[in-house]
């Protein structure tokens, strides 16, 4: 019953125009204002100098692609993949910052005041993403297995 | 079924990388045709305001630049609240909003001249007029929350411009809008 709750079709697709919607809002943002989000990398002291600006410049497109392709329904394996990476790389991000005891702006969605309320907000928000990505993930997985279990049953048949 | 974790991340994994290859090349690519392009390496946000600074005393002839601060600028100081507002009804104070210039649309003390820590060359030439008629009057500046070190930065800034009277009002913004006072736009 619930598997079949969790498989329905119209379920997976609102949930695919959802976080792919998210994610092309949060990328086009970003992509705005390179400069805020580099401070907000910056901010949680995890990377050396050389990366930030190059993640700040690399992470809009990337959001924005999976974005995209997830909207759009094609490659909807690998961009549930890209997003399952992202939410872990943000929740590890934000999670770190909080027991490190360090208040930042997450810069998810632009610029901002730094907040811990905030970043458990984001946290919890990363982890809402996460979970609804992993039932499309799910969904991409089992529908490819699908036609290899068929196979073998026919061969044993 | 055959598939597992490590089938799927074998899978999925060599086309995340040349996902990410892509966007690194769209990201690099964009930034070269912006205004202002992003440096492939990060500055800090001090190091940033060192050279706005700089730039600033290069246009001005008659600003010496020094690397350090006059002696006679040492008089920074922390005020709360009351102080704040005690000292922003004298006419010689006058408050200076450290915040990124779009906060400062939104709202701000009333009265406040808008010194964006992040375009402090702009607004500095900007204001430059009214500034410097506080060289030795004081300003009082202000950012978003107590952690903000934006305020700190442009009063460091401020300090090495020649400024002599400085106050942080560590509250900043949002203990303002906590107590609904006056909001100007």
């Amino acid at each position: 019953m619930m598997a079949s709750i969790l498989g329905n079709r119209w379920l997976l697709m609102g949930l695919r125009l959802v976080v792919g919607g998210v994610f092309i809002y949060a990328g086009v943002l970003k992509f705005q204002g390179p400069l805020a989000f580099a401070d907000s990398i910056a901010s949680f002291q995890l990377l050396p100098a050389e990366l930030i600006n190059l993640l700040a410049l690399t992470l809009p497109p990337f959001e924005i692609a999976v974005g995209v392709l997830l909207v759009a329904g094609l490659q909807g394996r690998l961009a549930a993949f890209g997003v399952l990476v992202l939410c872990g790389v943000f929740a590890f991000a934000i999670g770190s910052a909080l027991l490190r005891g360090i208040e930042v702006d997450c810069g998810c969605f632009g610029g901002g005041a730094p907040s811990v309320w905030k970043m458990w907000g984001s946290l919890g928000r990363d982890l809402l993403l996460a979970a609804a990505t992993w039932l499309i993930y799910r969904a991409a997985i089992l529908k490819m297995a699908l036609p290899e279990q068929l196979n073998e049953g026919a061969r044993a048949a | 079924m055959k598939t597992n974790a490590l089938a799927m991340l074998s899978r999925d994994l060599p086309g995340l990388f040349v996902l990410a290859a892509i966007a690194l090349a769209a990201g690099v690519l964009v930034n070269q045709f912006r205004e202002q392009p992003l440096p492939l390496i990060s500055l800090s946000k001090a190091a940033r305001l060192e050279k706005a600074v700089a730039k600033v005393e290069a246009a001005t002839p008659t600003v010496p630049a020094s690397p350090t601060p006059p002696a006679a600028a040492a008089e920074v100081r922390e005020i709360d609240l009351a102080e704040f507002r005690r000292l922003l009804a004298e006419p010689q104070a006058l408050a200076v909003d450290a915040r990124p210039e779009i906060f400062h649309r939104l709202g701000h003390v009333p009265g406040a001249l808008a010194l964006p820590r992040d375009d402090f060359e702009t607004y500095y030439q900007k204001h430059r007029t009214k500034l410097e008629g506080y060289k030795n009057q004081l300003l009082l500046i202000y950012c978003q929350t107590s952690t903000c070190e934006d305020s700190h930065l442009v009063s460091n800034a401020l300090t090495r411009l020649g400024y002599t009277q400085l106050a942080i009002f560590t509250g900043g913004w949002n203990q303002w809008t906590q107590q609904r006072l006056a909001e100007e736009k």
